[in-house]
């Protein structure tokens, strides 16, 4: 049966390695807000921060230049680098970059491999937790999103995401339906409808057309 | 106006707002109240409102203050200038709300996750728009719910309330006119998963026994607190069937 957790209660009396959780006194408690599956010992957690894994893809700003060494903006605890000898393009501060996690270094340092200068578009701002949402199983909800708006879509791990071309506004507000129901399950239908509902209003019908 | 003693606080065992020594106050919280944030909420305890938000971890700034091993919670607790009827007129901080944003980050500082976000801070403001004493008590509990929303790792959500005697009566929940005049004030905010006190401070007197006896006031009144702050944040989350 699945439950709300919230961060302090106890999901299990023994111990055991999950994510967002924490061992005391041998029993686990969960240490933020999320649903638990206990058929399948799962925790699903609702609120929480980014933390890097290697080949994640992220979307970043570049803050500073210098020497051989980008600074990227990750809008997280965490700073990214990028060593300017795995730049391919030219890269000047205040780009927009798609890049892969190459580690996390001990001083908190996320390295980043194989930038991608994303130009023109916008970037939305979005809690992490909600990003698995984003992407969908399969990638069928980020798909979704790109066919039903005609945008170019690329989804950060970090929480950031970059819009470009097609319908933005439309991607943007899906986004944000996305990011308030995604612990409803039918989500992916339900944005399939919106954006479909939309798209209709946007081109007339060819009956439509010929009355006019 | 005569000077009140503490006697005339307590009328044949009533308080004067009719309360009976052991209630508390009516109390609402709602959260996610603050778009920008990554964890916000507001609270009505009885007169009081105030409004919390968290933010963060970000680099701490300036550099000095950060910590290599760990983050490091600031906290600002700031009365707002028309919030009560004292003199708030100076805006910023004063000697009190200095006190009292140090006490709430060393409260916050024992259940989150510090060590996970070494060099960083996290952001605690507490706002007071209406104060009507108890104000650091009801603005953990509001702190708690939007560090609870924030998806910072915690330990616990902590609740906090105060303690008073009234002559020979223990009070909990103190309003400002009994915590002007009243014999003792100790405001504390507990861990409801363990029972840790994690403030207990106290002006007045209260001997040994009075103090043990506050302190199971305040655990016990916690359970209301606790389901009253699970509840604001399980309203954000209506149906659970991801």
């Amino acid at each position: 049966m699945k439950k709300l957790i919230m961060p302090g209660d106890i999901l299990l009396s023994r111990p055991i390695r999950i994510e967002h959780t924490i061992v005391e006194n041998g029993k686990t408690y969960a240490t933020v807000l999320g649903v638990f599956d206990d058929e399948k010992t799962s925790f699903i957690p609702l609120e929480g921060l980014w933390y890097p894994r290697p080949n994640e893809t992220v979307i970043g700003i570049i803050e500073e230049s210098k020497l051989n060494v980008y600074t990227v903006n990750l809008n997280a605890p965490y700073k990214g680098i990028i060593i300017s000898k795995y730049a391919r393009d030219p890269i000047v501060n205040g780009d927009v970059v798609e890049a892969y996690v190459k580690e996390l270094d001990k001083t908190g340092t996320v390295v980043l491999t194989r930038p991608r200068v994303l130009h023109g578009g916008k970037v939305l701002y979005i809690k992490p937790a909600k990003i698995p949402r984003i992407i969908g199983s399969n990638n069928t909800m980020a798909m979704q999103l790109s066919a039903g708006t005609k945008s170019s879509v690329a989804v950060g791990m970090n929480g950031m995401i970059w819009l470009h071309g097609g319908d933005t506004d439309l991607a943007t507000e899906a986004i944000f339906k996305i990011t308030r129901e995604a612990h409803i399950s039918g989500l992916t239908d339900r944005i399939g409808k919106m954006l479909g509902a939309s798209s209709a209003e946007a081109q007339p019908s060819p009956e439509a057309h010929r009355e006019a | 106006m005569s000077k009140k003693e503490s006697k005339d606080l307590m009328i044949d065992g009533k308080r004067l707002d009719g309360r009976n020594p052991d209630e508390l106050r009516s109390i609402s919280i709602k959260a996610n109240v603050i778009k920008n944030a990554m964890g916000s909420a507001y609270i009505e305890w009885g007169m009081n409102k105030i409004v919390s938000a968290v933010y963060g971890p970000s680099e701490a700034l300036p550099k000095h203050t950060g910590d290599s091993e760990k983050a490091t919670i600031k906290c600002r607790y700031t009365m707002a200038p028309f919030s009560s009827l004292e003199e708030h007129g100076r805006p910023g901080m004063n000697r009190r709300a200095v006190e009292i944003s140090k006490v709430t980050s060393e409260v916050f500082s024992n259940i989150v996750l510090l060590e996970k976000f070494p060099g960083n801070e996290i952001d605690i403001y507490i706002e007071v728009l209406q104060g009507d004493g108890g104000t650091r008590a009801a603005g953990i509990t509001c702190a708690a719910v939007a560090l609870a929303m924030s998806g910072i790792p915690i330990r616990d959500i902590p609740f906090a309330v105060s303690v008073g005697k009234i002559g020979r009566t223990l009070v909990l929940d103190m309003n400002k006119i009994e915590d002007n005049y009243s014999d003792a004030d100790v405001p504390m905010a507990i861990n409801p998963r363990n029972g840790e006190l994690t403030l207990l401070q106290m002006d007045g007197i209260l001997t040994g026994e009075e103090l043990s006896r506050a302190i199971e006031m305040a655990r016990h009144a916690g359970e209301t607190i606790s389901r009253i702050q699970r509840n604001a944040i399980g309203e954000q989350y209506g149906q659970i069937d991801a």
